[in-house]
């Protein structure tokens, strides 16, 4: 049986009239990376900010390998958290920084300098550690600022959009770490709203909208959950109450409505030759359609059915 | 190392390495002193010299010790001070109401004869409000004068009621055969008092504000305790620069706070074993040690550049110990209550210029509205300025210590409670 490192039971916590997370729940083993994908405002910061304690009106229970996370500080020396921002000073080397937040967990400083360079090696800055950070690139940032969360070799590690505003080649390196994170036994929680990012490198993924999980598996099991159905993007100049009203006058067998909205609207087919069809009905009622995309089922689709709109809106 | 001694550790060594806010913030009070101290003395480095001070003189009594005391101002050292006018009563209030003048002294009516009879009388000095320190310097010689006249007149008693009694007709009346005695017996007097008038007259040069009244009685007393020192118009000066400067230089420490809650810095110290007590401790303590580093830096500066004479040095060293616990405590509270980096920014300067206007960082206490002045209690500038002038005096300034002292840790206090919340939330 896996260890169980992280159970989040039936947290609560609202802003005001904004519910940001609503009874939201869940369980992380050892080892595990899990991919937390959500649009811009589904509680993914928030959910963060309450297992780094920096929230604290809250209800609900967080436990860490089976004691309250709140209850006792030092748990804490067990996590690492990589904020979304660049939680460092820019106006010192890596070394130096690496140095600094590692000193903030009592590490004694011999051991502390060789976790340092260990660390400086793995995020490839080994060559510049000395270097004022403000001299470095996006990526390089982003890489330090992973480094500095696991200074004190974290069981679980918190990310929070560790890819944002940063080029591929940065992106797919950082992806690199963390799934090496995980086969090295760390647990990982890393939320995103990059659908690829979550494909790529974690074992896990569960889907948050709106403060809670709406599925989570494996993408395979994610898959399942649209079927083996092939996905129809429609783009064109259309309002979502045109497309619904046409649309529902085609409705057959086998297709299923993912979303509609205005200028876009997915649809998914059991049955690949029941597409031309449709396109014939929508044609037929002059609907200016631009575009058409037959996608294999995907992440995206998932989302789409669980959340009734792309990740993109 | 323990955390909070690795935070001020980081927190100066930051400040080593990007030196240049702390610098200008060093520069530009010694600029703006050099500034400010060169308006009244272009060419001199250190030990200042006053411009000519515009004196009229009114003699209503046209006596002997009247003339003793206008022919004084054409001994060398009072001639190059004293730029003297002649003028009678009305002409002289014409012309000090027309700012023409930076002080003048009237010679009151009896003057002599009171003086010769042991008299008390009195030597009026009007001030020109427009300007700050040249009716100052005119008021302290006038003090001076009174305060050798009487000397003269008390040791002298007998000499002058033979003098006074020889010259019972108005002196212009005389003859010179007949004044001819009577100036050798004055002649002699006067070298023998000049040696004793002499100091006096090499004192009135080195006071510096004067608190006198403004009607100075002949019989006044001397002070005794004041040592003989230059004035040197840079240390009036570069006290209220000097904490104008360090209370920008410890706000703009003190609001780092903002900007590292605004960029995670905080959220991942706090999730660490760190607390946010030892967090705010550790601020507060470099906010303090930045301040008393840049301070001590400035006033050694001071000195060099200017000669500045601060008086007792562990006694300032103490002040500014005080006055940058002070500087830390009060911005580590405010930023306890701004929202954010942009809130702390807009709020503080306002504040630090308030501080300033009434403090007496840019105008001296003397010259703000008497109904105003009540506010200057409030800000450290004033603690500070008159505990540096108290020190140069030869004193101790309690009150300042125990002020800034005590404020400073109410402040300190409720800003450990007021962030401790501010920064788990």
């Amino acid at each position: 049986m896996q260890q169980k490192i992280l159970e989040i039971k039936n947290l609560n916590k609202s802003y005001g009239e904004i519910t940001a997370l609503a009874n939201f729940s869940l369980n992380l083993e050892k080892g595990e990376v899990l991919g937390l994908l959500g649009p811009n405002g589904a509680g993914k910061t928030t959910l963060i900010s309450v297992l780094s304690g920096t929230l604290r009106d809250f209800t609900g229970t967080v436990a860490f390998m089976g004691q309250d996370l709140f209850g006792d500080r030092r748990l804490r020396n067990r996590i690492g958290i990589v904020p979304q921002e660049m939680a460092f000073y820019e106006d010192l080397g890596a070394l130096e920084n690496l140095m600094f937040w590692g000193g903030l967990y009592d590490i004694p400083e011999k051991e502390l300098k060789k976790r340092a360079l260990e660390l400086l090696a793995v995020v490839e800055l080994g060559g510049r550690s000395k270097e004022p950070i403000k001299k470095f690139s996006g990526g390089m940032k982003r890489r330090l600022n992973i480094a500095i969360g696991l200074i004190h070799r974290p069981e679980l590690l918190l990310l929070d959009e560790p890819t944002v505003g940063i080029d591929v080649q940065a992106k797919v390196s950082i992806l690199d770490i963390i799934r090496g994170l995980g086969q090295q036994g760390t647990s990982v929680v890393f939320t995103t709203h990059q659908l690829a990012e979550v494909e790529q490198s974690c074992t896990r993924i569960a889907i948050m909208d709106k403060g809670a999980i709406l599925a989570e598996g494996t993408l395979a099991e994610l898959i399942r959950i649209v079927g083996e159905k092939e996905i129809v993007e429609v783009s064109g100049e259309f309002s979502a109450d045109a497309f619904s009203a046409i649309i529902q006058q085609s409705a057959a067998d086998g297709m299923e409505i993912l979303s509609v909205a205005d200028n876009q609207a997915h649809l998914a087919f059991a049955d690949s030759e029941r597409i031309p069809a449709m396109m014939q009905h929508l044609f037929q009622h002059h609907l200016p359609i631009a575009d058409l995309k037959i996608k294999s089922p995907n992440l995206e689709a998932v989302f789409l059915k669980m959340t009734g709109r792309s990740l993109r809106d | 190392m323990s955390r909070t001694t690795l935070i001020i550790r980081n927190d100066l060594k930051r400040r080593l390495r990007a030196p240049m806010a702390t610098i200008l913030f060093l520069v530009i009070p010694l600029a703006m002193t050099a500034l400010i101290g060169m308006i009244f003395d272009p060419g001199s480095g250190g030990e200042t010299k006053l411009p000519p001070i515009k004196l009229l003189l009114v003699d209503q009594d046209k006596g002997l010790a009247a003339k003793f005391l206008v022919g004084a101002f054409d001994q060398k050292e009072l001639k190059e001070m004293f730029q003297v006018t002649m003028v009678d009563a009305a002409a002289g209030e014409k012309l000090m109401k027309k700012g023409k003048a930076s002080a003048m002294l009237v010679i009151p009516e009896h003057f002599s004869d009171d003086l010769a009879e042991q008299k008390v009388s009195t030597l009026e000095v009007v001030k020109n409000p427009a300007e700050e320190f040249l009716p100052g310097v005119a008021e302290e010689f006038a003090n001076t004068m009174a305060v050798g006249l009487s000397a003269i007149a008390q040791v002298f008693a007998d000499e002058l009621k033979v003098i006074k009694s020889a010259s019972k007709l108005e002196l212009e009346a005389i003859s010179i055969a007949q004044m001819t005695p009577l100036l050798e017996m004055a002649r002699v007097k006067i070298i023998a008092l000049k040696s004793y008038l002499s100091p006096l007259l090499l004192q009135m040069k080195t006071s510096t504000t004067a608190k006198s009244p403004k009607g100075t009685g002949a019989a006044a007393q001397p002070d005794t305790t004041a040592a003989p020192k230059g004035f040197n118009i840079f240390s009036y000066i570069m006290p209220g620069m000097l904490i104008m400067f360090l209370l920008f230089i410890v706000e703009a420490f003190m609001r780092e706070i903002q900007n590292e809650r605004a960029d995670g810095k905080i959220r991942r110290m706090m999730f660490s074993p760190l607390t946010t007590r030892e967090l705010i401790t550790a601020r507060l303590f470099s906010g303090w040690l930045l301040g008393v580093l840049v301070c001590s830096l400035a006033m050694a500066a001071g000195t060099l550049l200017f000669g500045i004479d601060w008086g007792n040095l562990l006694l300032v060293f103490l002040l500014v110990v005080a006055s940058c616990f002070w500087c830390a405590a009060f911005f580590g509270m405010l930023n306890a209550f701004f929202k954010n980096k942009n809130q702390a920014g807009a709020f503080a300067s306002p504040i630090i210029l308030v501080f300033a206007a009434f403090g007496g960082s840019m105008l001296p206490l003397e010259q703000i509205p008497q109904s105003m002045r009540w506010i200057a209690q409030f800000t450290v500038n004033n603690w500070f300025i008159m505990g540096c002038r108290e020190i140069v005096e030869g004193g101790v300034p309690y009150l300042s210590f125990i002020v800034l002292s005590v404020s400073g840790l109410v402040f300190a206090g409720v800003a450990m409670v007021a962030l401790q919340r501010r920064l788990s939330t």
